[in-house]
């Protein structure tokens, strides 16, 4: 990687980022460290200097200008941490570590002040530490310089200054080579997942993200792309099943068409029948595909939905099933059936309306298409104890075995391949899949059991989970 | 009647203003939102039948500006699209209906046709009145010459309905559409079985049978 392309690098940058702020705070704890030092270090040199200015005045007071002169050789030799300066009445300098005082002039009688003193130490090094002083105008004119040299705390800040700068260093050196190597590895890790999204983008939906359980983000960035991409496989693969189930489901009606046509062809040819009514029923055929191509294109987006109840609507499902059985009410006693409804009142339900309304409708046609003449049929629509919506249709028909109920039911929510019979298998896959959709599910139960040639029957209940309250 | 057809689909458009033509209407065809907006605000149009999928100005957009304008003509949207939100939508952009395709021709002339009558019986009627058929909508009871009929609501319902159009064909699905308030497939042909219902009411024991079977598109009610 180069350092142009390194510098894009997110994590680089951070690591930037993070250092110079480690810089700024480094530098602020220095520059605080140092003020704090140095002023501590002039206080304590004021406070000695003061001490032993009190202690050379007092010789002084009490023995005159020659005995503080005196005092002064003496201590010269024994305090190698003070300057003196002794100066006469004209300023001439009488004694003291010093050729003349670095104030020129005396604005008050007692003055501070702070100048570099050259020294020589015991192995011959020149030495200029900082030295803190105060100069006194004595009683009887002459003047006297106390100072101490800072010169200790000086070295110490020096090398306390010089230690942090060198942290510093380091530090700035671990933190770039730390960054270039998060940049590296992060690299790598987005790289892994670059390759899988590049992969799919090129077709390839089995390409998958290794994932190490590690915890971190990108193992959970990884990991959530591969659950993305298991379930987009899975909804293609419904469509690719929906599509092969569409193409089974228009196969036969169209062959069936094909064959209508034909024959009427040879008909119309012979004079057996007129044109019309070929090309009528030809239309009635095709009338047909485009139901079950529209039942067919139901199905598949209930599925799609996965779960979701499409264009859900609040309202009362009582008033459904009573319409229901208004409108299926005379088809069935037409057939000579007894139709019959018991239907509750108040049954919110958060649904799809035309839905659920054709799920029923399904249900009862076809129960009046297999109960023979002379049975009934019954919808109930009713709150179970467990809150859940229940529709129910009850005919007197011969039913379906209970070893049978179980494939009966699969192929109510699935699209079933070994479906032979045109349209009412259809309609009841449609039927399962609209209660699927719903989060609900279909039953299936013994009818009122055999009587007088009728029967078993057949009890298909559709149960809703119950609107939420809210 | 004038029509205008706003069609991007040459060759329906084509099918369609054929057909138009030869039920007596004098179609206008537009191919896109734009030219069908620059068409309608021309004018003398009785029914917009707009395609709801157009490059340029979709249908959607077309009848919004319409409404937008003023123009209160019935709309019928045609759509690929059957889904609920979707009918929906053209409902709310100001559609007066909407028929999925592919829809079966006698369906759309069924649904121009009850467009066009709808605006005409604008007025709030308290009679209705089809040959000796008289409907009183107050007192919701129905008379045949001077004999009384007695039905029940959601005979009095479809019967109204056909009244309302009557003379012109109503198909099955707009029978279940309009009178039960359900847009969906109902197999079996239950809606025939409460048509032969009420035709049993009021035409039986009469010369003249008014509520006709219209071959391959649904019933019509004749003076």
């Amino acid at each position: 990687m180069k350092l142009p392309s390194l510098l894009r690098r997110t994590p680089f940058r951070l690591t930037l980022l993070f250092l110079a702020l480690f810089a700024a705070a480094a530098s602020a704890i220095l520059a605080w460290v140092y003020f704090a030092s140095a002023a501590e270090a002039r206080v304590n040199a004021e406070r000695e200097v003061r001490g032993e200015m009190q202690v050379l005045a007092g010789v002084y007071d009490a023995r005159g200008f020659d005995a503080l002169n005196k005092a002064l050789i003496d201590r010269s030799l024994t305090q190698s941490a003070f300057v003196y300066l002794l100066l006469d009445e004209d300023g001439g300098t009488v004694t003291g570590s010093l050729n003349q005082s670095p104030i020129e002039t005396m604005e008050s009688d007692r003055q501070w002040i702070t100048f570099p003193f050259t020294e020589t130490d015991a192995e011959g090094r020149v030495r200029r530490p900082q030295v803190r002083a105060v100069q006194v105008r004595l009683s009887g004119g002459e003047m006297l310089l106390v100072g101490r040299s800072l010169g200790d705390t000086e070295a110490y800040l020096a090398r306390l200054t010089q230690a942090l700068w060198g942290a510093m260093g380091i530090v700035l050196l671990l933190g770039l080579a730390g960054g270039v190597l998060v940049s590296r590895n992060l690299e790598k890790s987005m790289g892994r997942l670059n390759k899988v999204v590049l992969a799919v983008q090129e077709g390839n939906l089995k390409a998958r993200a290794p994932v190490r359980n590690s915890g971190d983000e990108l193992d959970e960035l990884g990991a959530g792309l591969n659950t993305m991409l298991d379930r987009l496989e899975a909804s293609m693969a419904s469509i690719r099943h929906a599509g092969d189930a569409i193409a089974h489901d228009l196969r036969s009606p169209l062959t069936r068409m094909r064959a209508k046509l034909e024959v009427s062809l040879i008909d119309a040819e012979a004079g057996k029948i007129d044109g019309v009514d070929a090309l009528q029923l030809a239309l009635d055929e095709a009338d047909n595909l485009l139901k079950t191509f529209n039942t067919v294109l139901a199905i598949a987006r209930l599925q799609a939905a996965a779960g979701r109840t499409p264009d859900p609507q609040r309202f009362d499902a009582a008033e459904l099933a009573a319409d229901m059985a208004e409108l299926y009410e005379p088809a069935s006693e037409d057939k000579g059936l007894e139709f019959s409804a018991e239907i509750e009142r108040g049954l919110m339900v958060e649904a799809n309306r035309p839905f659920l309304a054709q799920a029923i409708a399904n249900v009862i046609d076809n129960a009046i298409k297999y109960t023979p003449t002379g049975g009934a049929v019954m919808l109930r629509a009713r709150r179970r104890s467990s809150g859940e919506i229940e529709f129910s249709v009850t005919d007197t028909g011969p039913g379906v075995p209970e070893g049978d109920r179980e494939r009966v039911i699969q192929r109510f929510v699935r699209l079933d391949n070994s479906r032979t019979e045109p349209g009412s298998g259809l309609g009841l896959s449609l039927v399962g899949a609209v209660l699927e959709a719903h989060g609900g599910r279909v039953q299936l139960d013994e009818g009122p059991g055999e009587y007088g040639g009728f029967g078993p029957g057949l009890r298909v209940a559709l149960v809703l989970p119950p609107a939420d309250a809210a | 009647m004038r029509i205008l057809v706003v069609e991007d689909d040459a060759e329906a458009a084509t099918a369609m203003v054929r057909g138009l033509t030869e039920a007596g209407h004098e179609p206008t065809h537009a191919v896109d939102g734009a030219f069908g907006l620059l068409e309608a605000q021309k004018g003398g149009y009785d029914v917009y039948v707009v395609d709801r999928m157009m490059p340029r100005l979709d249908g959607i957009g077309m009848v919004e500006t319409l409404r937008k304008d003023g123009d209160q003509t019935p709309v019928l949207f045609l759509s690929a699209m059957g889904e609920v939100d979707d009918r929906v939508a053209g409902l709310k952009a100001g559609a007066d209906d909407y028929l999925v395709k592919p829809y079966a021709f006698s369906e759309l002339i069924a649904r121009v046709e009850a467009l066009s009558r709808r605006r005409e019986t604008g007025s709030v009627a308290t009679m209705l009145k089809v040959g000796d058929l008289e409907m009183n909508l107050i007192a919701r009871t129905v008379h045949r010459g001077d004999q009384e009929i007695d039905l029940q609501p959601r005979e009095f319902q479809l019967l109204e309905f056909l009244m309302r159009h009557a003379g012109q064909s109503v198909t099955r699905t707009m029978l279940l559409e309009k009178v039960w308030e359900y847009h969906f497939d109902p197999q079996t042909n239950v809606i025939d079985v409460h048509i032969s219902r009420l035709r049993a009411k009021i035409d039986k024991g009469f010369d003249h049978a008014m509520l006709q079977t219209v071959r391959g598109a649904g019933y019509r009610l004749e003076a």
